[in-house]
């Protein structure tokens, strides 16, 4: 019996006097599933046979009985202790900057070396990854794919295949299963592309809740995306295969403000515009609670640049992340230069916006513990409220 | 010597009861025999094929049980002698026909065999089929022995002979099931001639058309008839008196009930102040011999299993004759003497009688029970009903199971009747919702498919086997293609009638006696009648898994999956292993997060057992039969499968 209960701190989007509950599937289920928090990570699927995914739900299919499990420990959604997490990659306790913990924040896109391709902005992302790959920084990457709507997780090894993957698919992928995969297949060094719920099991898993002795953190890389929303698969799908054939779809793209659109470009370069207000009553319910938009515990964040629509704003964190940004410049994979004070201005307060709504979300639920939600009422300079 | 064609009278054959029915069939010379497979009433059809060419007679297995009283009819009306078999429920599926034709009459003698299973021990229910005499105005016979079992199946014939009418032999799991000394009497010599004439006026009701109408005339006849065979009755040898002359307490029974009324007078030694009269005409009950039995005591009791039918006829001719024989006290099921459900046992007889007479005697002394009880659960293990190793039903409900959870949309599936009506228990994952009767299952998804207008989104399935599908569900299936139900059936196709005993059904390639037949495509059907149909092999789990999501996310009509793979016990699959198992101690991860026993805790294949020691899963080497399916599970690839040389 798994029995080495860890006794992290619960303090994370997790209701008070849930301390006793089953931190296995059980607590998973009552306090993620059942509740709808789900954002369909991935994190707990692949580590077991129980959860699986399916057309964006995560679901059990058999109750399991530990009354500890990773299921639970690695997902966003339960509880997170954001202090040790933060003590943790960033030798601080977290401290409600909207950015979270960086060093720099830079633009950027992809270089020559890395040629062209229906990258989502750009490509800083596909080239990282491609650059990491090839010079044997990483063995394996974490991506998404997608077939039609639907996000397809993939892990790769050939620098080849991330172009397969490249653009934004809205709505929420089981990702990490594919993290999980790699590690059980025994990849050591995995660069990991995630969405900021992505990011923050991912920080979990390394963060090795259940204090496992032979444990080596068995990523290379993480690059977090900048995420306001994902979409509810099933009702996306069906959204948009009312309005237009799904096996005809090249790229999804939402620009940045003050375009208020969903753009669909087809094949044969027809291009069909939905306003967002059409799209957001599809949005996961669990993204509401969601107070990250940057990624905060990646090594390295990237987003789209508000009027540039081919370049990525890039925010380095980590020693590891900047190391393998300068050589991919240095090597002509990556272009960077300075960000713009307004760019950086913007961003803070899209961040900060996004915390705000989701602490008064969490708030109106009770979802929240109040010491959490203190923290980051106290310590977020943009909530004024 | 075989008992079915040894021919020396007055020798004695150990037979079960429905062998003992099938003889008494082959003495009174039946030329045609049908049924439909259902515990407990399976053998008799099983015995006379097993003689079909010896005794040259014509055995099927019908498609269902309407069918073969129709079958059993035309063979009556050509003047030849016909036997139909069929379990209790089975009556209700015949019984449209039977009433029908208790109406228009038989001509050969016919008779209807109908095995009720008090107690559930093998059903989905307890029903009666006695009331179904009463109800078509027909002759009830009710053996109380094996020999009696024997002797009443040869002289049904001739009754039905003299009253031109059906006559019903009902026999129970007690007597179907278990065995006793038969006497044999002489197989019978006649040869008989088909012919069927309607010549005749139609009122005639012997050389005439066969009909039931017109009704009022039939109807008139038809209870001439049943008079006449309460007058018959009167005189029969099959009720039987013992006991003083003017008992304390009269016992009327019948069936087994005999047997255990019988045991519990000798239990408590009331011979001489209990008289017992068991009665083997249960409809029409004979009048005066009632009346003559019912004068000699002012209390009565009856013993018989679950409804009140001859409490409440007995009760009705003591009415009627209130005047002569005086008030009697009536101890039976009204009273709470005697339990209205389940099987009946000397012992609980022991209980009635006892408190009637108060002879003080503890029926089983509770601290007994416990004591037996308690030794008991020592020896004998705990175990749940389950499917068998290897069973392709496991694997099936394993598939749609998780297909369902999937899906996450709360679906659901109908059960239908077979052995994979286990679906509901913890064997098939709690899968099935609904269980009712043969083809009910399709029936009741077909009324589910519609109610998307009220705003159920909910999928809806149902499952049912090969049998099955031809018994009752094609037309159910019509019904749901036909209305545009938005539904999926899933076919568990393991090639045989496998709950009962593998008798064969019209989708393989032979028939009750052993002859080559044609075989009905169930594919082929399901396409014909305008659904989409899949096939798969349900041990490729995930594949199956897969096609099931996929058709249960199309939103329009009838969807057909066929899951086909031989029942684990059918006579191909025998001791012929397709993999050696073993488990991978190494790999295998156990209770560890990450697996926590799946195999023994969920998947529960009893070829897989859970080592205490080690911590660790283990095959049972006695047990598995190498299906390998079990290794597609595993999440550690612990499970190992090699191909049998
Ligand atoms: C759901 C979602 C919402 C987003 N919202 C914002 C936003 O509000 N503001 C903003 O500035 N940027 C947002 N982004 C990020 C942005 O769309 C680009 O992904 C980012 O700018 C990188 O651009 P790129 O040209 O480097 O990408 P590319 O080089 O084209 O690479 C894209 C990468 O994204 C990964 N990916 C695609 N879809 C998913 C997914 N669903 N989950 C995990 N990984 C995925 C792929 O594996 C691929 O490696 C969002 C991304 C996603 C997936
Ligand atoms: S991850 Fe572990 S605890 Fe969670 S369901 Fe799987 S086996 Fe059970
Ligand atoms: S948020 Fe991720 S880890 Fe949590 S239940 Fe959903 S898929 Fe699993
Ligand atoms: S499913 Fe596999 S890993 Fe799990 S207990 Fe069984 S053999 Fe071991
Ligand atoms: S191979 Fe596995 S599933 Fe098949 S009978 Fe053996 S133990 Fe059961």
């Amino acid at each position: 019996m798994v029995e080495t209960a860890t006794d992290r701190k619960l303090e994370g989007t997790v209701k008070t006097g849930d301390r006793n509950q089953f931190r296995g599937q059980k607590g998973l289920q009552d306090l993620v599933l059942d509740a709808n928090l789900c954002t369909g990570c991935g994190a707990c699927i692949g580590l077991c046979p129980y959860f699986r995914s399916y057309r964006g739900k995560t679901v059990a299919l058999f109750p399991c009985t530990l009354m500890t499990g990773r299921c639970f420990d690695f997902c966003p959604k339960v509880e997170v202790d954001l202090d040790n997490l933060s003590e943790k990659f960033f030798g601080r306790s977290y401290d409600g900057n909207p950015l979270g913990s960086y060093q720099t924040v830079m633009i950027s896109r992809a270089d020559e070396k890395v040629g062209s391709a229906a990258f989502q902005a750009g490509g800083t992302v596909s080239a990282i990854i491609y650059f990491a790959l090839k010079k044997g920084y990483l063995d394996g990457a974490v991506l998404t794919d997608r077939d039609g709507l639907l996000p397809i997780p993939r892990f790769v090894t050939n620098p080849e295949d991330v172009f397969t993957c490249v653009s934004s698919k809205y709505s929420a992928a089981p990702t990490l299963s594919a993290l999980n995969q790699g590690i059980r297949d025994g990849f050591t060094q995995i660069g990991v592309v995630a969405t900021p719920c992505q990011v923050l099991s991912t920080a979990l898993m390394r963060s090795n809740p259940l204090d496992d002795k032979a444990f080596v953190d068995p990523t290379g890389l993480i690059i977090g995306l900048f995420c306001t929303w994902a979409l509810d698969f099933r009702p996306f799908e069906k959204f948009v295969s009312d309005r237009v054939d799904i096996k005809n779809i090249t790229k999804v793209d939402i620009p940045p403000p003050p375009s208020d659109m969903m753009e669909i470009y087809l094949r044969g370069g027809q291009k069909i515009e939905i306003p967002l207000e059409e799209i957001r009553p599809l949005v996961l319910e669990g993204c509401s609670y969601c107070a990250d938009m940057t990624a905060e515990f990646s090594d390295i964040s990237v987003g789209v640049l508000e009027g540039q629509p081919d370049m990525n704003t890039l925010i380095i964190r980590t020693e590891r992340g900047r190391k393998i940004v300068n050589e991919a410049q240095k090597e002509g994979y990556l272009v960077i230069s300075d960000m713009p004070a307004k760019n950086l201005e913007h961003l803070q307060s899209a961040a900060g916006n996004k915390k705000r709504r989701a602490v008064i979300k969490a708030k109106q639920e009770g979802i929240l513990s109040a010491k959490i939600l203190e923290k980051i009422t106290r310590r977020s300079h943009v909530i004024s409220d | 010597m075989s008992f079915l064609t040894d021919n020396r009278e007055g020798i004695q054959h150990l037979l079960m009861g429905n062998e003992a029915i099938a003889r008494g069939a082959l003495e009174a010379g039946v030329n045609v025999a049908s049924g439909y497979p259902g515990t407990p009433s399976s053998e008799i059809i099983e015995t006379l094929a097993r003689v079909s060419g010896e005794r040259n007679l014509y055995v099927e297995w019908s498609t269902n049980e309407k069918v073969a009283l129709e079958v059993a009819a035309a063979a009556s009306f050509a003047k030849l002698r016909s036997l139909c078999a069929m379990k209790q429920v089975g009556m209700n599926v015949a019984s449209d026909f039977l009433l029908h034709l208790a109406l228009c009459g038989t001509r050969g003698g016919m008779v209807v065999v109908t095995c009720d299973d008090p107690g559930a021990l093998s059903s989905s229910n307890e029903g009666e089929s006695r009331h179904f005499a009463r109800m078509f105005e027909i002759p009830l016979l009710e053996p109380g022995d094996f020999q009696e079992a024997k002797n009443m199946a040869k002289w049904a014939f001739e009754l039905s002979e003299e009253i031109r009418n059906v006559v019903i032999v009902r026999s129970v799991t007690r007597v179907s099931h278990a065995s006793g000394n038969v006497k044999l009497g002489r197989l019978s010599q006649t040869q008989r001639h088909a012919e069927f004439k309607y010549d005749d006026d139609a009122l005639e009701t012997y050389e005439g058309p066969a009909e039931s109408t017109p009704v009022g005339h039939k109807h008139t006849l038809q209870q001439e008839k049943i008079k006449k065979v309460a007058e018959i009755f009167e005189e029969s040898p099959f009720n039987t008196y013992h006991g003083p002359e003017k008992p304390e307490l009269l016992i009327i029974t019948s069936s087994v009930c005999n047997l255990y009324t019988k045991e519990a007078i000798n239990l408590l030694g009331v011979e001489e102040r209990v008289g017992l009269l068991k009665l083997g005409t249960t409809w029409p009950l004979p009048p005066k011999l009632l009346k003559r039995y019912l004068s000699t005591t002012d209390k009565i009791m009856i013993v018989e299993e679950v409804l009140p039918f001859l409490e409440e006829n007995i009760k009705i001719l003591a009415a009627e004759q209130a005047k002569e024989i005086g008030a009697k006290t009536f101890y039976g099921k009204n009273d709470g003497s005697i339990p209205s459900v389940g099987e009946l046992n000397p012992d609980l007889v022991v209980l009635a009688l006892s408190k009637i007479l108060s002879t003080g005697y503890m029926a089983m002394p509770s601290e007994y029970k416990k004591r037996f009880q308690d030794s008991s659960f020592v020896v004998v293990p705990d175990r749940g009903r389950t499917f068998c190793p290897g069973c392709p039903h496991r694997a099936s409900f394993w598939s749609i199971h998780n297909a369902l959870q999937m899906d996450n949309r709360k679906g659901f599936v109908c059960g239908d009747i077979g052995c994979y009506a286990m679906g509901r228990l913890s064997c098939g994952f709690n899968t099935t919702k609904t269980l009712h009767a043969m083809g009910s299952g399709t029936g009741l998804a077909s009324g589910f498919g519609k109610l998307a207008k009220f705003g159920m989104d909910q999928p809806v399935l149902a499952v049912c086997g090969d049998s099955t599908f031809f018994h009752a569900v094609m037309p159910a299936l019509v019904n749901a293609v036909h209305h545009n139900s938005n539904i999926t059936l899933v076919v568990l196709d393991n090639s045989g009638t496998a709950m009962t005993g593998f008798q064969p059904h019209p989708g393989l390639t032979v028939n009750a006696m052993g002859e080559e037949a044609p075989a009905i495509d169930i594919a082929k059907v399901c396409e014909a009648m305008g659904a989409v149909v899949e096939i798969r092999d349900p041990f490729d789990l995930e594949g199956t898994r897969n096609t099931l999501n996929r058709l249960i996310e199309k939103e329009e009509g009838v969807k057909v999956f066929i899951l086909r793979q031989g029942c684990a016990l059918s006579p191909e699959k025998r001791h012929a292993k397709e993999y050696d198992m073993r488990i991978d101690e190494a790999l295998c991860l156990g209770e560890d997060c990450g697996c926590n026993r799946l195999c023994t805790r969920i998947f529960q294949c009893p070829g897989l057992i859970w080592d205490r020691e080690k911590n660790r899963a283990m095959i049972d080497e006695v047990l598995c039969v190498g299906c390998g399916v079990c290794s597609s599970i595993c999440p550690a690839e612990a499970i190992k499968k090699e191909e049998v040389a």
